[in-house]
């Protein structure tokens, strides 16, 4: 990792004349994905300036990037060398950055199947609450010295430390992807990638919309062809273009969104059954991850939804913005997080209210 | 940064016998200050040497843990969480007294849902006892660090095992936890979605913090369907590299093997000698084990074969009948057995470094000629698809000079492994042995930082004090 260098004296110097006077600071990226968590008031942080990849070396399966590298030009890289990102992390807009993929904690269609951000994450450099450049983490596979604060970073949005470098694990890219589709109910759909999630089938992501359940395989030839021979199901041309729009949101189901509807995120354990929340309902993740489209108002009954069925909801869009867009947390929950936060922000600059109550 | 705490000291006896009273009246015969049951509960399978707790209790619920940590906090008296006492670095060892958390009656798989492919199970469920309560639902959990630790234990020490390349370590593996804070509190993290909780990472923040920051009662754990079809196959190579190099080339194909395992020439002679192995050569060594349906399994070892072939690596042999499987793994599970035979009467102990997988066989190469300068007898095996390895140094537990002589040689391959961009432990975790080696790897700063969260979760310095982070930086007593 790069200690040192100029750019970052800079933004260690900017945070901790920002920690002397108190100035909250709103650090951005792209601001492809500034929508989510609540609206920070603060001095504009900008991190595109740190930016280009550091080092990558394809043997090793990990690459080490500035926070304010374009997501796209990561993605490029790897691709050239035949490998990828696994957690697929949406861009939703040209311009989304590798710190802001980090912070948001976000990931794509192939989460359930390759891991999230954070099980990517190998090491991490920040500039912390009191402008000190700290890294942790490393660049290897398996670490076990001391505290996973890697992991902590990702999806912090922000608030325990501004991202300036990450270590990310690459994969190669599959050999071989095919798209079925099956005409079925949301019931039946649920059903269906429970089940064969469980089984040794080389699933990649799924998705249901609009009575049609589209799945991707990704694998070697004879599995993927041996599975699609078991599924069945029609053949879908555009399976790339496809993934690629729901991971970016581009899909029809989000038009509404695109007008400013409020878009729910409902993370919940993948065999909750469909129910009729009153919206539309996008479901991904093999039943783990529920799109709605649903008014703000009904935020305690989805939140009870959620609860009831072990995870929770956000409000991951809307075009107008209100308080507690993130699922509140219980009681001792939130006091392990503001200690936390006092420890690596103490005087709360970093992203203030980004995390709504909790930070 | 300001406010580093001070060393801690032992409790009070006062204090101490107070606690211990209030245990036996609390607890009864749960709470035993016999001292063979406190000598058991002082150390691990490393080599550390024993530090007694004052008493071992052996709680039943969450609540009872909840109290009996509100009691050591009031009182500042030590808690060390003990699961089945497998772990290496002297983790369980109670420096300053205390009591020791004895977990393993709460065992009890609480839920199995095998359409989600999870489960819920207490801490002192062991591994074994878990996969024993899975059969019937074509479901498994994978990771296997050898012993038969407790998930608990596994949990709270990071673990992982000769299949994380495919499977992951625990900590993809822990969906939700619930542990009991410094205070006495009872927390869930996580739960049952995949993408668990709005807000910080608390779940991977307590995996891996040897029960300094929270003592884990009940993990939800992400289970595997049964694989359709496993096979194994063995490939001998002319030198190391050629090994290594094969590995890397499968690595960059993305075959995903389910398990990738390294003997260097001394640990196959011991293996072949102490597991009746036919038809090997004392070389070096790859076993794999290919997981997947049967037509995946078959096209993942023609494609190892040939990468094999490529480096050199002759006689590729598979095995695909389950004894024949069951034969080459029990010869790998025995390797630490193996490896004491070389020299009958001799103690061991592993270092488990970990390196980027480019300068994995320059790291074993030198180690070896580190090794060879040292005058001890130490096999290799390795994780090879994760740059993990395992040096088995071997000493005569009657010789403090050689004793101190495999120390200093274990501390150089943590050292070794730091310089080439790796990390001290890759399995087995800091505990007291490598709070030299933290700091080396990660810089005073950081480790700070880590000092700054301990504080900030266990002001009173009650969970296993003196592991996994130094207590002060060094000359600031």
């Amino acid at each position: 990792m790069t200690a040192g260098d100029p750019i970052l004296e800079r933004w260690q110097e900017r945070v901790r004349a920002a920690h002397a006077a108190r100035t909250p600071l709103a650090i951005r990226g792209g601001g492809t994905k500034a929508f989510y968590g609540e609206p920070v008031a603060g001095e504009p942080f900008d991190t595109r300036e740190y930016a280009g990849i550091v080092d990558y070396e394809p043997t090793e399966l990990v690459v080490t990037v500035r926070a304010g590298t374009l997501l796209a030009d990561v993605e490029r890289a790897l691709a050239s060398e035949g490998q990828m990102l696994a957690f697929e992390p949406p861009h939703f807009a040209p311009g989304a950055t590798v710190g802001g993929t980090v912070a948001a904690g976000l990931s794509g269609p192939r989460r359930p199947y390759a891991g999230a951000v954070r099980d990517h994450m190998l090491g991490v450099r920040i500039v912390d609450g009191r402008g000190e450049a700290l890294a942790f983490g490393g660049r290897v596979m398996k670490n076990v010295a001391g505290f996973d604060v890697t992991r902590l970073m990702t999806g912090a949005l922000g608030t325990l430390g501004i991202v300036a470098e990450a270590s990310i694990k690459c994969l190669p890219v599959p050999r071989v992807e095919a798209t079925r589709a099956f005409e079925v109910s949301a019931d039946e759909g649920i059903r269906r990638v429970n089940e064969w999630g469980g089984k040794p089938l080389p699933l990649s992501a799924s998705c249901f919309a609009g009575g049609r359940l589209l799945v991707r395989l990704s694998g070697a030839a004879a599995a993927v062809e041996s599975a699609i021979a078991k599924l069945g199901g029609e053949a879908v041309a555009e399976g790339a273009a496809f993934w690629a729009s729901v991971r970016d949101h581009a899909h029809p189901f989000f038009a509404s969104a695109r007008d400013g509807a409020p878009v729910w995120r409902l993370s919940v354990r993948s065999t909750a059954p469909y129910a009729d929340l009153g919206g539309e309902t996008l479901i991904e993740w093999g039943g783990a991850l529920r799109w709605l489209v649903a008014p703000r108002a009904d935020a305690a009954k989805l939140r009870a939804w959620a609860w009831a069925n072990g995870g929770h909801a956000t409000l991951f869009s809307a075009q107008e913005r209100a308080a507690s867009a993130l699922h509140p947390l219980p009681g001792p929950l939130a006091g392990l997080h503001a200690r936390l936060r006092a420890e690596f922000d103490p005087r709360g600059i970093l992203n203030p209210g980004r995390m709504g109550a909790v930070a | 940064m300001s406010g580093v705490p001070a060393a801690r000291e032992r409790p009070a006896p006062t204090v101490v016998a107070g606690v211990v009273e209030r245990l036996a009246r609390d607890y009864g015969a749960r709470a035993s200050t016999n001292a063979s049951v406190r000598e058991q509960h002082g150390h691990g399978e490393g080599l550390a040497d024993a530090a007694l707790p004052d008493v071992v209790v052996f709680p039943h619920t969450n609540e009872e843990v909840a109290a009996i940590v509100r009691l050591c906090n009031a009182a500042r008296v030590p808690v060390i969480a003990f699961g089945i006492g497998t772990s290496l670095e002297g983790h369980v060892a109670a420096l300053y007294g205390g009591v020791s958390l004895d977990l393993s009656q709460m065992n009890r798989v609480l839920e199995i849902n095998a359409d989600d492919l999870d489960c819920r199970v207490q801490a002192g469920v062991s591994r074994e006892q878990l996969n024993a309560e899975l059969k019937g639902t074509g479901l498994f959990f994978p990771i296997d660090p050898g012993a038969n630790a407790t998930i608990g234990g596994m949990t709270a020490t990071r673990a992982s095992g000769t299949n994380a390349v495919r499977y992951g370590t625990m900590r993809e593996n822990v969906l939700g936890l619930t542990v009991v804070t410094a205070d006495g509190r009872i927390v869930r993290t996580g739960g049952r979605a995949r993408k668990s909780s709005a807000g910080y990472d608390l779940t991977r923040l307590f995996v891996g913090q040897e029960g300094t920051l929270a003592i884990i009662t009940e993990i939800q754990l992400r289970l595997y369907g049964v694989p359709e079809a496993i096979s194994a196959a063995v490939g001998q190579f002319p030198d190391l590299r050629s090994a290594v190099q094969t590995v890397i080339v499968a690595m960059q194909h993305g075959i995903p093997v389910a398990r990738i395992e390294l003997l260097d020439e001394l640990q196959m002679r011991a293996c072949i000698a102490y597991s009746k192995l036919a038809g090997y050569e004392a070389r070096p060594t790859l076993l794999f084990e290919f997981h997947g349906t049967a037509a995946a399994v078959k096209e993942q070892a023609e494609m190892m074969a040939a990468i094999a072939a490529d480096h050199g690596g002759g006689a590729f042999r598979f095995a695909t009948a389950a004894e024949d499987r069951s034969q080459l793994w029990k010869a790998r599970h025995n390797a630490w057995y193996a490896a004491l035979a070389l020299r009958p009467g001799a103690m061991g102990f592993s270092t488990d470094a970990c390196v980027p997988i480019s300068r994995l066989a320059d790291c074993v190469l030198e180690t070896r000629e580190d090794v060879e300068r040292s005058g001890l007898v130490c096999p290799i095996v390795g994780h090879v698809g994760d740059g993990n390895f395992h040096l088995l140094v071997l000493f005569d537990p009657n010789d403090g000079e050689e004793r101190a002589r495999a120390e200093a040689l274990a501390q150089r391959v943590s050292l070794r492994a730091i310089r080439m961009g790796g990390t001290c432990t890759g399995e087995h975790g800091v505990g007291i042995h490598k709070l030299d080696a933290l700091v080396a790897e990660h810089g005073d700063d950081a480790v700070d930082v880590m000092r700054t969260i301990k504080r900030a979760l266990d002001p009173n310095d009650i969970l296993n004090p003196g592991k996994t982070v130094p207590p002060e930086r060094r000359g600031q007593a």
